[in-house]
């Protein structure tokens, strides 16, 4: 009979198109949001909730998806991301069905980056949607501006809810910045692990090898 | 041959289809949920609030029937990719073994598999760089080794085994 093939041993040709259109659409969000447009504008705010959608899905695809999308499929391991990139330098890498350990790293330090931006975001404009932001926005504009008045209940707590804004703002503004530093890095570890293994690692993640 | 990449491609369409959908799906219902929090905080007993919340949690379900239809999906495209492979190695495999039975030289088992894949003698020539007269007396050797009368029952030798008892249900019916 016919020899049983197996395919475990090599990352996915094509990633799952829920992984792509969330990868994308993440990268694109995040770095339009961070170079492009002004921060607390209504386009910023709504960006930032389509990367919290975007985040939640995967991370439900990463419970509930096929077996190379799974968390369990690339879990969190710093002692072999160690080892990966030791075996990179000396030029001998193993195959894995999934993200390799330093890539999976990456992906994790990337989520957790991604979900601290999207809650420091939401705490500074106080859990509004950008419905609520266009509404605000419009009135303003219209030259009502009790929309500018926060509800609260004393002086005490609304000076704990400035410092509270006024944190996140910071941690908001950092882990953005981590953002784009992940970002650059993972470009990179991308090119070499793609000339260490011989094989492209952008194609599957945009539409794969054509076949002939 | 040009059955199984339309299958493929028609279920890579699908599949996308299916994900941008539980995209915009995903980015409704968070939204939503947003709204749904801002009036938990407002009166959590209004009608209003318990009217959106039930909406709301309709919608999550959606969305994780859409994401278990989805892996379904693309577990089956990947368990059918699989079936194919194995079954061209399986036929490779079939035809290797009979090619050796019937003691073909390298040369004749290279133009014999060329010709099953449905080449005409000019198109084995070309690309083996042969002279037609070549190819066309190996053809001949390839028959007369394998007790055939030409190349429709050569190709059918093959088929045959794959179709099975096919072809007696097939006349009982």
């Amino acid at each position: 009979m016919a020899t049983p093939r197996t395919h475990s041993a090599a990352p996915p040709s094509l990633w799952d198109p829920v992984v792509r259109i969330t990868h994308w659409g993440i990268a694109v969000s995040v770095l339009f949001n961070a170079a492009l447009d002004e921060g607390g504008s209504l386009f910023h705010v709504s960006l930032g909730w389509l990367v919290m959608a975007l985040l939640l899905l995967r991370v439900v695809w990463g419970v509930l998806g096929p077996r190379e999308a799974r968390f369990s499929a690339f879990p969190p391991n710093p002692v072999a991301a160690l080892r990966h990139l030791g075996q990179l330098a000396s030029g001998k890498v193993r195959h894995y069905p999934s993200h390799n350990p330093a890539g999976a790293m990456m992906v994790y330090a990337f989520w957790a980056c991604l979900a601290l931006v999207t809650v420091t975001g939401l705490v500074m404009t106080g859990g509004a949607t950008p419905m609520q932001v266009a509404e605000e926005k419009a009135a303003v504009a219209s030259g009502d501006w009790s929309a500018l008045i926060k509800k609260s209940d004393g002086e005490s707590s609304e000076a704990e809810d400035n410092s509270l804004r006024h944190t996140a703002e910071e941690v908001h503004e950092v882990v953005a910045n981590l953002l784009l530093i992940l970002a650059a890095l993972h470009v990179i570890g991308v090119f070499v692990e793609s000339r260490a293994m011989r094989r492209n690692l952008v194609a599957p993640m945009v539409l794969g090898q054509r076949r002939k | 041959m040009t059955v199984f990449p339309d299958i493929q491609t028609a279920g890579r369409r699908q599949t996308a289809a299916l994900s941008i959908f539980l995209v915009v799906q995903t980015l409704g219902t968070v939204f939503f949920v947003g709204d749904v929090i801002g009036d938990l905080r407002a009166d959590p007993l209004s009608v209003h609030f318990i009217f959106e919340a039930v909406v709301t949690s309709a919608l999550v379900l959606g969305i994780l029937f859409g994401i278990f239809a989805l892996r379904r999906t693309i577990e089956l495209l990947r368990a059918q990719d699989q079936a194919l492979a194995v079954a061209r190695g399986a036929l490779s495999d079939v035809i290797d073994r009979q090619f050796q039975a019937w003691a073909l030289t390298p040369a004749e088992r290279d133009v014999g598999f060329l010709a099953l894949k449905g080449l005409d003698v000019a198109e084995i020539a070309e690309m083996r760089g042969a002279a037609q007269g070549t190819v066309r007396a190996q053809l001949t050797r390839i028959y007369s080794k394998a007790g055939v009368s030409g190349r429709a029952q050569f190709a059918a030798f093959f088929v045959e085994d794959l179709l099975g008892a096919a072809v007696p249900e097939a006349q009982a019916a």
